[in-house]
């Protein structure tokens, strides 16, 4: 269990948190990879993809960094766009796949139920983990004024 | 335009997979959640039903006006499970511990931490579905629901979006006799698993805020309710029976002011006869189901007026929060818009997959639920404020059916239990597992006063005794030499004697002042130091009055 956990130190908790779109739409992206899809039974596929990429605006990539709460220059936002665009047709692409005979699976894997008991375990490097933490003030992390917006 | 874009492209790659889900082989699953938001989905399926109830809350507030409006309600609940440990790390959660002490890469969020589930967790979730009547998915995934604040470190939080562990199920409900009583059924829309989020606190002067994070990543249960309930009572009898399951169940400590059980109510109010549903306004901030019940009443007063002023545009979507001591609703915020949560599959944990086997194991070792219970209680024929009070509390309805096991009167257990034992425990602020008391004994007392041996009186005395010190019935009557007199002479002798030295108050009754009988009697039971029997007493005394001629 412990082994799984991989601590990078030096990357604190609140750039993670920043980062966490671009970071996460690139993986979030990979995981998305169709995740292999599996054949199940005949049955036919409830809700088809009949879009296909042409049809696919160009990405709003000023909104985009506004939803990740990141500044963009406008050169940036210039920059990120092309790129953005070929992940967008990517997509395009992949639904042009025909899965009429597949049946949509869950997840990748479903063999074996990956949990866990209720043992408790505590971390022992919370000291260099808050240690990292560029703004804290004990007990507390230290962060600015939010009001939520959503 | 813009915005547009986005849409469809989110549409498109996101949404369309998942959705396409709900044709499973599984069956169970037709829920048509389109956000987090459920109401308005479910609000459409209630209008289609036309099921139309005139709104008969209590308050006084509402005045006649009220009765040309009816008012729909559906709550959300977020339930604090009871494990030992966090939802996907083996951190120790305890409420009130220091702050930052209980924490991980994989609650803070750090890069490359990877969550792992823990099983009670879908136990937990499996009980209550079953619980609440839900149809289970037996084949289930956490999803990732993007939001963006400090007190959730990852960015998002792990949830579950369109195949909830549990859906479609019911709560039945007893309303309390204070207001009117009667039986309900509310619709359960579903049960999902998600993971709590920190806690925030905001410096009063300054400019930042704090963030402790003890609390991320602790497991909770979402409970949406259907639109069903149509005033405060209602609404508060629902999160009361759920907080009663809930405890009967042992997932959760369902302790509102700790926040283990937190209710989020969706009102909205229409005048009877239009079709469409009217703006509904979300409280937050409701740590009492009495403050519940208010705060409904308060928040439907103020649509009926504002409707009825032909004000209705001034209702608008958004969060109002419950002030206490001005007892009203205040804005919070209005929503501009639908969140855009962006949910995913959470690509880092496997699916949730139930064997039948597990699920019937779990629902061969569920207890006898509060409805079951009350049923029960009903049949037995005790009162029905006697099922609700003995119902309410788990502790109190196994010390119950213990001692009623034990061959005791059901209904006088029944009422020394509401009586002088509530009494006791309110005083002494104990659970009735904390007193000394045992089921046992309670039944022995009983039976003893029931066969003659103590009087009630003594029988009292010695259930205080029982519940502050302990012991047994059978050795506090022994070492007080507490047993009846029920000698016909002896107590003869008694009233006798009461008399000689009472002649005054002898010849005020026989002149017509029978009340005095009273008077009598008290001074033989006195006499007696509480040990005659109070009818044989009473038949001697009787006697012993009449006038000699």
């Amino acid at each position: 269990m412990g082994s799984r956990v991989v601590l990078l130190k030096g990357v604190s908790c609140s750039s993670a948190m920043c980062n966490s779109f671009l970071s996460n739409s690139k993986r979030g992206f990979n995981y998305f990879g169709f995740p292999r899809v599996t054949v199940h039974h005949n049955k036919v596929r409830s809700c088809s993809s009949t879009k296909t990429l042409s049809s696919l605006p160009p990405p709003d990539v000023t909104r985009l960094a506004e939803t990740a709460r990141i500044a963009l220059t406008s050169n940036e936002v210039e920059e990120f766009a092309p790129k953005i665009q070929q992940v967008i047709d990517w997509f395009g692409q992949l639904q042009g796949v025909d899965l009429e005979s597949i049946e949509p699976s869950i997840r990748a894997d479903t063999e074996n139920n990956n949990v866990r008991d209720d043992v408790p375990e505590t971390f022992d490097d919370r000291g260099t983990m808050v240690a990292s933490i560029p703004s804290y003030e004990e007990p507390f992390i230290k962060v600015p004024k939010v009001l939520n917006t959503e | 335009m813009a915005s547009t874009v986005f849409r469809s492209f989110q549409v498109n790659s996101f949404l369309l997979y998942p959705v396409s889900l709900l044709g499973r082989k599984n069956g169970a699953m037709y829920c048509t959640m389109k956000s987090a938001q459920s109401q308005t989905a479910t609000q459409e399926k209630q209008s289609s039903q036309a099921k139309v109830s005139p709104s008969s809350t209590q308050s006084k507030k509402l005045n006649k006006i009220a009765e040309n409006f009816e008012t729909v309600i559906g709550i959300e609940t977020h339930v604090q499970l009871s494990t030992l440990t966090k939802a996907f790390c083996g951190c120790p959660y305890n409420y009130g511990s220091p702050p930052n002490t209980s924490v991980c890469p994989i609650c803070m969020g750090l890069p490359g931490a990877l969550p792992v589930l823990n099983s009670k967790v879908i136990e937990f979730a499996v009980k209550l579905g079953l619980a609440l009547n839900c149809k289970l998915s037996f084949n289930s995934k956490f999803d990732r629901k993007q939001y963006f604040y400090p007190d959730l470190p990852k960015g998002y939080q792990i949830s579950q979006f369109d195949v909830p562990i549990a859906a479609g199920g019911f709560i039945d409900v007893d309303l309390p006799l204070e207001y009117g009583g009667g039986h309900r059924k509310f619709g359960i829309t579903r049960v999902h698993m998600e993971e709590d989020a920190g806690k925030l606190l905001h410096a009063e002067n300054g400019s930042y805020s704090q963030v402790d994070l003890n609390r991320a990543g602790v497991p909770l249960l979402e409970i949406v309710s259907e639109p069903d309930m149509r005033n405060g009572i209602e609404a508060a009898e629902y999160a009361a029976e759920l907080q009663r399951l809930v405890r009967y169940l042992g997932v959760s400590n369902g302790n509102m002011q700790e926040g283990s059980l937190r209710c989020d109510v969706n009102v909205s109010v229409r005048p009877i006869g239009q079709s469409w549903f009217g703006t509904k306004v979300e409280i937050k901030n409701l740590n009492s189901f009495s403050s519940m019940s208010r705060a409904i009443d308060f928040e439907i007063s103020r649509q009926v007026q504002l409707h009825s002023q032909g004000q209705q545009d001034q209702i608008v979507q958004e969060t109002r929060l419950w002030e206490e001591g001005a007892q009203r609703t205040v804005t919070m915020r209005k929503k501009e818009g639908l969140s855009d949560y962006r949910y995913f599959p959470e690509p880092d944990l496997p699916a949730v997959i139930l064997s039948k086997d597990y699920v019937d194991d779990i629902c061969n070792s569920l207890p006898e639920l509060p409805e079951i219970k009350r049923r029960r209680y009903e049949n037995m024929g005790l009162s029905m404020q006697d099922v609700l009070f003995l119902a309410n509390d788990k502790n109190i309805a196994d010390f119950f059916d213990a001692t009623i096991a034990k061959g005791a009167d059901v209904k006088l257990a029944a009422n020394w239990i509401m009586g002088d034992i509530a009494a006791f425990m309110k005083n002494e602020k104990m659970t009735v597992n904390e007193t000394k008391l045992t089921p046992e004994e309670l039944s022995e007392l009983i039976a003893s006063i029931k066969g003659g041996v103590i009087s009630g009186k003594i029988g009292k005395e010695i259930l205080f005794e029982l519940l502050a010190k302990g012991g047994t019935v059978k050795g506090l009557i022994k070492e007080k030499d507490l047993i009846q007199v029920t000698d016909p002479a002896e107590i003869e002798k008694m009233v006798d004697q009461v008399l000689a030295e009472n002649p005054k108050q002898l010849e005020q009754y026989r002149g017509g002042r029978t009340k005095l009988q009273g008077f009598f009697a008290g001074q033989v039971m006195k006499l007696s130091k509480g040990k005659a029997n109070p009818g044989l007493l009473n038949k001697i005394l009787l006697e012993k009055l009449k006038p000699t001629s």
